[in-house]
């Protein structure tokens, strides 16, 4: 008797558990069903199923971030200006632009015929009234630094001025600082509750799970609908890179922001994969003038330093071998980059302890550098490193918001920062403007960089730019301005069916770049 | 019975105020600046002027502590300082995936636990009360994530059972949602209930020897009213587990949260502290202070309804 009651109860929960296996398929796209995953049937996938390593941040263009919020902002937003694979800025609901002879004016045409989801018409006005939003935002408003403010010329053309020249104004707003949003929204302040915008799909919010899965549906008549090949699109925000790839094991997803180490797991399950630099990692000299700390004020001791680490040896250690050890940080895949120089720090210990030898410092100095759990893992090479060199650090140990915060006060710090796709934005970013991650510009201390940086400002975008770029790059690089060690790859899965164009300076491509193939 | 509740929802109170105090003084401390954090790399000092101001931190730290309780006490927790959204609204969406996950592990603990138990209990030494011995050591032994990535693998990649990961609200599917929080309950779960089970199976075997069932049983009474006794007299200790239990898998979710990328408030408290978003902290301190009163006045009731005794106390 009690076996046969024993036996009904796990057949009763034998049965539940398959009943409930049955009904994943359609538990909000959360397992197995219709993944529309793998097009190994030759089928056509119709929805986007895509990993993103972090949840929005805000729906209002003004308040998101860059780096991951672009395949949901991308949805739902059309820019003013979007960028082509190589960053470089292509229309959207802006169609033509001129600068003014003096580059401190922006005439743009304004594509005509859209209307936002409540019924609000684009026009010059709402293009002004969204400029103006995104130049107040606490973070859009880095991008609008140089911009004085925006008028409506007509009713489909704006002109945006400039206190000061900026080569890299369109490239940011096409990088995530120009999706356009209702005005009404904007003026009733409810974009944090919820997008309005007029971008290729709707948001069904009736089926997303906040912080869980995002879904949207396509606009039939979006007037740039062939970019967007995908009838629907589910996002999920996945930090845990484990929890992510079992997800794209499973078949819940069918693209994901990837870790380089599954990288051989993809290429068994037959996966596309896609790759491109994303950040550089190395040592940032914050004080190359020596203020602090005087043997870093010397060329021969940064030099010292740049040879004595095994770039190409921590990029397979520590970062999977993903990525390209260079001591260049414009993008190995750009024009400014020049390969050849790579072997300038090629590593040579002997000849760092030299250097080091004639610059005075024979038996090295002592330090303080910061050190946050995120830098951890490099922490082992550089204590080797600048043990052998007899430089001998003080680690300080602290939370990484308070890394970003003390960091620019130390003379040097391990760094592990975003670059960006667009050369002049990588001058500005990286040399010429203070940041937490570059607190000491001292470019006016260089005078033979300075002398090359006007140059640079001054140039005419192109061929020209470029040439005076590089001269830039090989004297920063002679100088040791950075220890960069390499460019490290963001790496992204798709199954087959689906194809990913990644941009640098994107952590996430937006929708643009996620195509069939 | 009434004052005995009054005492209990009283010192709760006093509990909640404590602790949250202690949370917010010691948050403003150990998190400094929230600025960097929440701005990012490329904020300059006028941005990060312009955000302190707006949510306020260039007030006193008594005056935001007290706009907070004051609120607070309300139900107005204030809004996010990263996403300017209202911290009740993020409770909102992370509180149930947590509850249900943890509510739903509790559930199999006490289930699965009770019945283990009982079963061991009556049989000491048996195949059953060795195979619990076994589970006790091993299942302490492995660590949660583990635990949860085995189970990913077998029921979610290679037999597509279950999701790998996500949560669906009973509101969009019922079945989904159930779906989507059995891996993680069991692997939360698994743990619970050996320590139940173990408990009980103790508690069983500690009062099965007791003056009074020997008295029961030399009444005639049947075996089954016989083991009714017992078990109301072995239930406190593991109903103490079991709460205890609970406590600490709402506190301890977080692993299975991140392994099954489920949006609950561990991955928020993680979140959160890392980019120093005070208001979600507090949000987030205060309910779960709540949780952990309102199970531990529950406990006080039902431990007062199995024993009497206890009221007096």
């Amino acid at each position: 008797m009690t076996r046969t009651r024993t036996a009904a109860l796990v057949a009763i929960a034998v049965a539940a558990a398959t009943a409930l296996a049955g009904c994943t398929g359609n538990a909000g796209g959360t397992a197995g069903g219709s993944t529309g995953g793998t097009s190994g049937g030759g089928q056509e996938i119709t929805e986007l199923k895509a990993g993103v390593f972090l949840d929005v941040t805000s729906w209002d263009p003004a308040v998101a971030d860059i780096g991951f919020d672009g395949p949901y902002m991308s949805a739902v937003y059309d820019p003013l200006v979007a960028l082509d694979n190589s960053g470089k800025p292509v229309p959207a609901l802006a169609t033509k632009w001129e600068w003014s002879a003096d580059r401190l004016t922006l005439t743009a045409d304004l594509r005509t015929g859209v209307t936002f989801e409540d019924g609000q018409k684009f026009d010059a006005a709402a293009a002004v009234a969204n400029i103006e939003h995104l130049k107040k935002g606490v973070r859009s408003g880095q991008a609008y630094l140089n911009v004085s403010g925006a008028t409506a010329k007509d009713e489909d053309t704006i002109e945006i001025k400039l206190t000061k020249r900026d080569d890299s104004l369109l490239y940011f707003m096409g990088l995530g600082r120009s999706w356009m949003a209702s005005p009404a929204a904007i003026s009733a302040g409810s974009l944090a509750n919820g997008p309005v915008g007029s971008g290729p799909y709707t948001f069904d919010k009736a089926n997303s799970a906040p912080q869980s899965q995002y879904v949207f549906t396509k606009k039939a008549d979006h007037w740039d609908t062939a970019t967007y090949p995908f009838p629907s699109v589910k996002l999920f925000p996945i930090t845990d890179q484990t929890a992510s790839f079992n997800a794209m094991l499973s078949g819940q997803l069918n693209m994901q922001f990837a870790n380089a180490a599954n990288l051989a797991k993809a290429k068994e399950n037959g996966w596309n994969v896609a790759s491109k630099p994303s950040s550089w990692v190395g040592v940032q000299f914050a004080d190359r003038t020596g203020a602090q700390v005087k043997a870093l004020g010397e060329q021969k001791v940064r030099q010292a330093i740049s040879y004595a680490f095994d770039s190409a040896g921590i990029l397979q250690a520590v970062g999977n071998g993903a990525g390209t050890a260079t001591n260049q940080l414009w993008p190995v895949d750009g024009g400014v980059y020049d390969k050849s120089m790579d072997t300038k720090y090629k590593t040579d210990m002997a000849k760092a302890k030299s250097l080091l030898a004639e610059a005075g410092y024979a038996d090295g100095f002592s330090v303080k550098m910061p050190m946050s759990p995120i830098f951890q893992a490099w922490q082992p090479a550089a204590n080797q490193t600048f043990g052998e060199l007899g430089i001998k650090v003080e680690w300080v140990d602290m939370a990484m918001p308070d890394y970003q915060k003390n960091a620019p006060t130390y003379p040097m710090f391990l760094a592990v920062i975003a670059m960006s796709g667009n050369d002049m934005a990588t001058l500005s970013d990286q040399v010429t403007t203070a940041q937490w991650y570059n607190p000491n510009p001292s470019v006016d201390k260089f005078p033979e960089v300075k002398a090359l940086v006007d140059e640079v400002e001054k140039a005419d975008e192109g061929a020209a730019q470029t040439e005076l770029l590089k001269k830039l790059n090989t004297k920063l690089v002679d100088l040791a301005w950075w220890s960069v060690w390499y460019q490290a790859d963001n790496t992204y899965f798709s199954v087959k069916g689906i194809k990913v164009q990644p941009v640098t300076g994107m952590m996430f491509p937006t929708l643009r770049f996620i195509q069939r193939g | 019975m009434l004052s005995f509740i009054a005492k209990r929802l009283l010192s709760g109170i006093l509990l909640l105020i404590v602790v949250c105090s202690g949370t917010f003084f010691l948050a403003f401390v150990a998190i400094g600046d929230p600025t960097p954090g929440l701005l990012g790399n490329s904020a300059t000092a006028a941005q990060r002027d312009a955000l302190r101001a707006k949510i306020g931190y260039d007030r006193p730290v008594l005056t935001q502590f007290w706009d907070w309780i004051s609120h607070a006490a309300t139900g107005d927790f204030g809004t996010s300082w990263r996403s300017f959204q209202p911290v009740g609204d993020q409770l909102a969406l992370r509180v149930p995936v947590t509850l249900s996950v943890v509510v739903f592990a509790t559930l199999l603990a006490a289930v699965i636990g009770v019945a283990v138990g009982i079963a061991c209990g009556l049989r000491p030494g048996g195949l059953l009360d060795r195979g619990l011995k076994l589970a006790s050591v091993v299942l302490f032994a492995l660590p949660g994530f583990w635990v949860s990535l085995v189970l990913v693998t077998w029921f979610a990649i290679e037999l597509r059972w279950f999701p790998a990961i996500g949560y669906v609200s009973p509101e969009v599917s019922v079945s989904g949602w159930l779906s989507s929080i059995t891996l993680p309950s069991v692997s939360l779960a698994l743990g619970a209930i050996v320590m139940v089970g173990e408990q009980l199976r103790n508690g069983f075997l500690q009062v099965n020897n007791q003056d009074f069932v020997r008295t029961l049983r030399a009444r005639g009474l049947s075996k089954r009213r016989v083991t009714t006794h017992v078990l109301r007299n072995a239930s406190p200790s593991a109903l103490t587990v079991l709460a205890l239990m609970f406590v600490g898998l709402l506190g301890g979710a977080i692993v299975v949260e991140i392994v099954f990328n489920l949006p609950g408030i561990g991955s928020l408290t993680q979140s959160s502290s890392q980019i120093g978003d005070i208001p979600v902290l507090m949000g987030l301190t205060a309910v779960t202070v709540v949780f952990v009163v309102l199970v531990n006045f529950l406990l006080d009731l039902v431990l007062g309804w199995v024993n009497p005794k206890v009221r007096e106390r």
